[in-house]
């Protein structure tokens, strides 16, 4: 345990450390990748509407004609400073726009892994269990369906049924005009938000308006888990540790339940982490469908407004995010299964 | 079996929670609707870049800073001329290079601060010195200084005589703001909503970038009466999410903007009415006058001769526009149909094949024309396919279809682009707003290189007429000028549309040219 300890120590120290470099390329890539496309954020917004001089007067006023080593040696002081710097389009600072779109995102993916989980769950082990019946066709097919499915596609199709055909549900936003003008911000995840409050109105209402998006991303996130849950009950039935079990005289249930399926659940924990990107991918997609205002809504937009420091920050955070959450995943594997080495 | 009685108990216990959340969450849920019962719910795609008006260019910020702010001189609705506001009037000198205004007594900004001809400098002032990226200080470029007089007197100096000035103090440059709150040399927060007063009919209370503005009515308006409790605008990023929320009752109102096939399908959908009045957006297709093949004038009477206005306003516009026969829209003040009289409002083959002839151009005359598929809407590539189309079935034309996205090919223009799409959205609904950004050869913004001594002396004489029958006669000359060069051939002029469901009324009323929602006189029902 001492050996295990002290080379997860030394593994969590590299990994931590390999981050700075990490940031460091992304951060350059995407710049790079951002000034080499044409045009910028002015002519974005005035081209065809003022003469080119003023273009170019405002061009030059806000930097981006001078040489791109100049801009880039500018940015990166700035964000090493911790100054993320002001979007063009709508005058923001990315920080800003982390803390308040972050929210609506952190709040999409948090309902969506859920989702995801109880989806993934629940037809992953009843298609394992009972392998090569109904059951199992059904789960698997549903799990491929799923998860082949482009998720603005599920979008549009849960937004029909169960917007416009049935009326059951809002079909986007986070919160109903109303509820949204008057709820106060605390935390700006209008769950916990309208929960500290104390106002079970919106709070209903915001579960209202999350259910499909988080149905429709969760659902494609766990098409993933469908596949593992099932591949690693199956597996783990096999186990010489089950058939003892049984040859103990514990009823199939709790077989089962008890001892297969907790086990087939450590590998879980790691895809939760591996699919973080397409989760994060995925949310862009939803969130633009349902026209909810996280960060993937917001960079789809900046990105159409080539506003370089708001597309900068939030792809930079995404990554961050990823490289980040696989790391806290090698620990809570290190953790929870004891065979585990770094 | 302990088990089973446990998930029981927890099965019983999550569903009585569930139904009193229920109980409770509907009951509380009514509270605030009866409340907000005459609060205007409107959607719209546009965005808003800032709310200070100093820092905004776009009209998704004039649509929010027109319930906030006045002007000194303002549109009242179905007026085509700039009408007292904060001032009682502007008259000019005799050269037209000073404007003076007299500004009305007793307004109050909605934090209570009186507003004097203080007020008046402070914001065309900082306009100029803040001098925001978002460009908007360029609709003041011919402002030399205010000074005032008094409390209540204010006078621009101009640089050069306009006769339009007091519609530039119709423009986001000319909103009013309070000297006492505003910064001289920077911006207002856009989230900073407590500074952000006017002496307009509502009050910002919450502005959530890119999510929600709401607005409540301003208790010091010195306006009449504002006819609802309120609006709260909703932003959205796809018009097709905006339609479902119409649908649903989420929104009572929506506008600007939908599909062309949207407006259709919304048009027959039971409980929605789509409302149109007259607009000032137009479309044109702009030729270079200094590259092969549109350098021939011939070439670019013979496009003028074919364009297929009807067919794209019918076929893929649906009507929701109409075909436009000069720069300048129909029901401009000046507005004549110099396209129609100089070739026909219909297309003429045999004219445009004749005049090609009679210039020895060789037919099939190959052009490239130029769109873009990310900043006039998605019809954008049906409207260049029926051009394509009608020009190739003259088979006077060889027509090759480019497009580019709207960051590369607003950068372009007419410097690469021989032929090339573009929309026009006024600053100020006038005819001269139509002529001098196309024609002027120092002001022309498509670098389409387009420069006629004898255009710049109309629009010279018409900037410094004396009286406007002069200055409607020079709009005149400049459009029929304009037909006959054809640097520019413009197709179709769009509506003014709202959506409604049945319990908001007034929007007729607010439908004209000068393109403002006047929510303020709106009722909800």
């Amino acid at each position: 345990m001492g050996v295990q300890g002290s080379s997860l120590k030394r593994y969590a120290i590299t990994r931590l450390a390999l981050v700075i470099p990490m940031l460091f390329i992304l951060l350059t890539l995407v710049f790079v990748l951002m000034r080499v496309a044409p045009g910028n954020p002015v002519s974005a917004s005035l081209g065809g509407h003022v003469p080119p001089a003023v273009i170019k007067q405002i061009s030059h006023q806000l930097g981006y004609d001078k040489p791109l080593y100049t801009q880039y040696g500018h940015y990166m002081w700035d964000v090493v400073r911790g100054n993320f710097g002001t979007t063009i389009s709508d005058r923001r600072s990315v920080g800003s726009i982390i803390l308040v779109n972050g929210a609506a995102t952190l709040e999409l993916t948090f309902f969506a892994v859920i989702v995801a989980l109880v989806v993934g769950l629940v037809v992953g082990l009843l298609a394992g269990r009972y392998r090569d019946s109904p059951i199992d066709a059904g789960g698997r097919l549903f799990g491929i369906v799923v998860y082949a499915t482009p998720v603005f596609f599920l979008g549009l199709l849960a937004q029909l049924v169960f917007g416009v055909w049935l009326n059951w549900l809002p079909t986007s936003d986070q919160a109903s005009p109303i509820t949204q003008a008057l709820l106060k911000t605390h935390t700006n995840i209008f769950f916990v938000d309208a929960i500290i409050d104390g106002n079970w109105g919106a709070l209903w209402d915001v579960t209202k308006h999350l259910i499909l998006p988080a149905t429709t991303l969760g659902l494609v996130y766990g098409g993933v888990f469908i596949r593992l849950i099932r591949i690693n009950v199956i597996r783990t039935l096999k186990e010489d540790y089950i058939e003892a079990a049984r040859a103990r005289g514990i009823n199939e249930r709790s077989v089962v339940y008890r001892h297969a399926f907790k086990n087939a659940l450590v590998p879980v924990v790691t895809v939760i982490g591996l699919q973080l990107a397409l989760l994060l991918g995925g949310a862009i997609l939803t969130e633009t469908t349902f026209n909810w205002p996280g960060l993937g809504h917001e960079l789809y937009i900046y990105l159409q407004n080539r506003d370089y420091a708001a597309v900068q920050g939030i792809v930079v955070l995404f990554g961050l995010v990823v490289v980040l959450a696989s790391i806290v995943i090698d620990f809570v594997n290190a953790f929870i299964d004891p065979r585990v080495r770094y | 079996m302990h088990l089973r009685i446990r998930v029981r108990y927890l099965v019983a216990l999550g569903a009585g929670v569930l139904a009193l959340a229920a109980v409770a969450a509907s009951a509380a849920l009514s509270a605030p609707q009866r409340s907000n019962a005459s609060t205007i719910l409107d959607g719209t795609t546009d965005t808003v870049t800032n709310v200070d008006p100093a820092g905004n260019y776009d009209y998704g910020s004039f649509t929010v800073d027109i319930l906030m702010y006045q002007h000194l001189l303002d549109f009242p609705a179905g007026s085509k001329v700039p009408s007292p506001s904060l001032a009682t009037g502007c008259t000019a000198n005799g050269a037209q290079t000073a404007w003076t205004c007299t500004l009305k007594q007793g307004v109050k900004f909605s934090n209570g601060d009186p507003f004097t001809s203080a007020d008046v400098k402070w914001s065309f002032d900082r306009v100029n010195t803040i001098k925001d990226p978002s460009g908007i200080y360029s609709l003041l470029s011919n402002l030399g200084s205010v000074t005032t007089s008094g409390d209540y007197s204010a006078t621009f100096h101009l640089k050069s005589p306009q006769s339009t000035w007091p519609f530039i103090l119709t423009t986001g440059a000319g909103f009013i703001v309070d000297h006492k709150v505003y910064p001289a040399d920077k911006l207002v927060a856009n989230t900073d909503v407590g500074s952000l007063v006017g002496t307009g009919p509502y009050k910002l209370t919450k502005f959530t970038p890119g999510q929600q503005a709401v607005f409540t009515p301003n208790s010091n308006y010195n306006g009449s009466a504002v006819k609802n409790g309120g609006v709260i605008i909703t932003y959205y990023s796809k018009s097709s999410t905006m339609k479902l929320a119409l649908q649903q009752g989420t929104i009572d109102m929506a506008f600007r903007d939908f599909t062309p096939t949207e407006y259709t399908a919304l048009g027959k959908t039971t409980g929605i009415r789509v409302y149109k009045g007259n607009g000032v957006v137009i479309r044109y297709l702009v030729l270079n006058v200094k590259r092969a093949p549109t350098n021939n004038p011939a070439v670019r009477q013979a496009l003028a001769y074919l364009m297929p206005r009807q067919d794209i306003a019918s076929r893929i516009y649906h009507n929701q526009v109409t075909p436009l026969y000069s720069m300048v829209p129909a029901g401009l003040p000046g507005h004549t149909n110099a396209f129609g009289e100089q070739y026909g409002m219909a297309p003429n083959t045999a004219k445009a094949k004749a005049l090609l002839q009679k210039a020895g151009v060789k037919t099939p005359v190959p052009i490239t024309l130029w769109w873009t598929p990310s900043h006039y809407g998605d019809a954008s590539a049906d409207e260049y396919t029926e051009i394509q189309r009608a020009l190739n079935a003259s088979k006077l034309f060889k027509v090759t279809l480019k497009s580019a996205e709207w960051t590369t090919y607003s950068k372009t223009l007419g410097t690469q682009y021989p032929a090339f799409q573009l929309g026009w959205f006024p600053d100020y609904p006038d005819a001269e707003d139509y002529l001098a950004p196309f024609y002027g050869t120092k002001s022309n913004f498509t670098s389409n290189g387009y420069s006629s001594a004898k255009m710049d002396a109309i629009l010279k004489n018409e900037a410094g007429a004396k009286t406007t029958a002069a200055r409607l006669g020079f709009v005149k000359q400049a459009q029929v000028l304009a037909a006959k060069d054809a640097p520019i051939i413009p197709y179709w002029q769009g509506a003014m549309l709202a959506v409604a469901r049945p319990n908001i009324a007034g929007i007729s009323s607010t439908l004209d040219p000068t393109y403002i929602m006047r929510f303020w006189e709106l009722t909800k029902s």
